[in-house]
C-alpha cells in the first residue's frame, strides 16, 4: 500500500471515528462573538485582547473557546474517546495504539496543560477531587475562564 | 485599436456601473444619537434594576470565527433565578457545555454538570461584586451578564455613540419596539416591550472590532414572580461529583 494512499485511509477512517471532530479540529475556533454589551474588561481592553490574542495565535488555544470536549455529551467515555481519537492522527492509523501511546507518555510532563486528553481515560475521583487517569498518566481539570484544561498532575494518593 | 459598438457600449456600461459604486462607497453621515432611543433603553435599563427577583430563560445563538473566516453558530438555553441583591441560579446548556452557576450570597460554585466536578469560591456579598470578581478575578462572565449590568453602576448611556428607533416589532408575539444602537467595538439592537413591563425581550450583539463581525442573540421569556425555594442557591455535591479549581486569571 502507498504511503499516499494509506495516509487518505488513515484520514477518511480519523474522520468516520471522530465525526464532527476532525472538521472543527481543521477549523478551529479564532474568535467568539462578544456576549455582553457592558463588559468593563472589554472596555478597558484587556479580556478582548487576551482572547483575542491567544485564540488567533496558537492553535492549542483552539479547544478552549470550543469546550467541546469535556461536557459535550452526556456519555463521559464516548467524549474522550472521541478526542483522543483525533489528537494524535498525524501519527498515521497504521501506527499501532500502543506506540502513540507510550510516545505521549513519556512527552508529559507533570505541570504541564493540555485542552484535550488522550483517548481511554477514566473518571477517578479521590478524595474529593475530580481526576482523568489516562494510562499511567493522571490529569486534574480545572476551569479557565468560561472553558474546561487539563493539568498533568502526580498520581494522587 | 478600433472597438466594436458592442464593446463601447460595455464600456460604457462599466464606466457607469464604476461611478455608482463609487458614490455607493461615500462615507455614510454620522448617525445621530436619537434621544428617545436612549430614553428607552434608561428605561428598560432602571427597570431592571428594580425588579427584586425574576425568573427569565433565554434562548441564545453565538458566533465562533473559525480559521478561515467563517462564522459557526452554536446555540443554547440560560435559565436564571434571581434574587436581588445576593442570589442567583443559572443553568446554561450550549452545544457545548452545560453548567449551572449558583451563588448564594456567601459562595459561588461553578459546576459542570455533565462532567461531574464543580469548583466553589467564596463570593462577596453581592451579585454586582461577584459578576466583578468574576471578570477580573477568573476572566468570566455571569450568565446574561447584561440583565444584571443595564442600569448598574458602572453603566452610562454615554458610552453610546449612536442610537435610533427602528420601530414597532413583535417578539415572540410580544409587542416591542426596536432600538439599535452602536458603541466602541459593538453594534446592539434591543427589543424592549411595551407598556408598562419595559423588559428587554430580545439582545443582538455584533462585535464589530472583529473584521468578521461575529453575532450573539438572545431572546429572554421573563417570568416577574417566580416561586423558588431558597436551597436552590446553594451548591450540594451530588453523588460522583468531584472538585476542581477555579482557575485565577493571569
Amino acid at each position: 500500500m502507498s504511503r499516499t494512499l494509506r495516509a487518505s485511509i488513515s484520514i477518511v477512517l480519523t474522520a468516520l471515528l471522530c465525526g464532527a471532530a476532525v472538521p472543527m479540529a481543521e477549523a478551529g475556533g479564532k474568535d467568539r462573538a462578544r456576549t455582553s454589551v457592558n463588559n468593563k474588561n472589554v472596555n478597558r481592553n484587556t479580556n478582548v485582547n487576551r482572547n483575542r490574542n491567544t485564540n488567533i495565535n496558537s492553535n492549542r488555544n483552539v479547544n478552549i473557546d470550543r469546550d467541546i470536549d469535556i461536557d459535550r455529551d452526556v456519555d463521559i467515555d464516548v467524549d474522550v474517546d472521541r478526542h483522543g481519537c483525533c489528537y494524535h492522527h498525524h501519527s498515521g492509523w497504521g501506527t499501532a495504539a500502543a506506540v502513540t501511546a507510550a510516545a505521549v507518555t513519556t512527552a508529559i510532563v507533570v505541570g504541564s496543560v493540555v485542552n484535550t486528553l488522550p483517548p481511554s481515560c477514566t473518571v477517578m475521583v479521590v478524595n474529593g477531587f475530580t481526576y482523568q487517569q489516562c494510562g499511567t498518566v493522571w490529569y486534574q481539570p480545572q476551569f479557565v475562564g468560561g472553558s474546561t484544561t487539563y493539568v498533568v498532575v502526580n498520581a494522587p494518593r | 485599436m478600433k472597438r466594436s459598438p458592442c464593446t463601447q457600449a460595455a464600456l460604457a456600461i462599466a464606466l457607469a456601473l464604476m461611478a455608482t459604486s463609487a458614490s455607493a462607497q461615500q462615507p455614510a453621515p454620522v448617525p445621530a444619537v436619537d434621544p428617545a432611543a436612549i430614553k428607552a433603553l434608561e428605561g428598560m435599563s432602571a427597570y431592571l434594576r428594580n425588579l427584586k427577583s425574576f425568573q427569565v430563560v433565554a434562548v441564545t445563538t453565538t458566533d465562533d470565527v473559525a480559521e478561515n473566516g467563517q462564522s459557526i453558530q452554536s446555540s443554547g438555553k440560560t435559565t436564571i433565578v434571581a434574587r436581588m441583591p445576593d442570589r442567583l441560579f443559572a443553568d446554561v446548556s450550549s452545544d457545548k457545555q452545560e453548567r449551572r452557576y449558583l451563588y448564594d450570597g456567601k459562595n459561588f460554585t461553578l459546576w459542570a454538570r455533565r462532567a461531574k466536578f464543580y469548583a466553589t469560591v467564596p463570593a462577596p456579598p453581592t451579585l454586582a461584586q461577584l459578576d466583578d470578581v468574576l471578570q477580573e478575578k477568573y476572566d468570566m462572565e455571569i450568565p446574561l451578564a447584561d440583565l444584571f449590568r443595564f442600569g448598574g453602576p458602572k453603566w452610562s448611556a454615554t458610552d453610546i455613540k449612536a442610537a435610533s428607533v427602528i420601530g414597532p416589532s413583535g417578539v415572540d408575539g410580544v409587542s416591542c419596539i426596536h432600538y439599535a444602537f452602536r458603541q466602541e467595538d459593538v453594534d446592539f439592537q434591543v427589543w424592549i416591550q411595551r407598556g408598562d413591563h419595559p423588559l428587554p425581550r430580545k439582545l443582538v450583539i455584533v462585535t464589530t472590532s472583529d473584521p468578521e463581525r461575529p453575532q450573539h442573540s438572545a431572546t429572554y421569556d421573563w417570568n416577574l414572580a417566580p416561586s423558588f425555594d431558597d436551597s436552590i442557591f446553594t451548591f450540594t455535591p451530588p453523588e460522583g461529583a468531584g472538585k476542581v479549581v477555579l482557575a485565577v486569571a493571569k
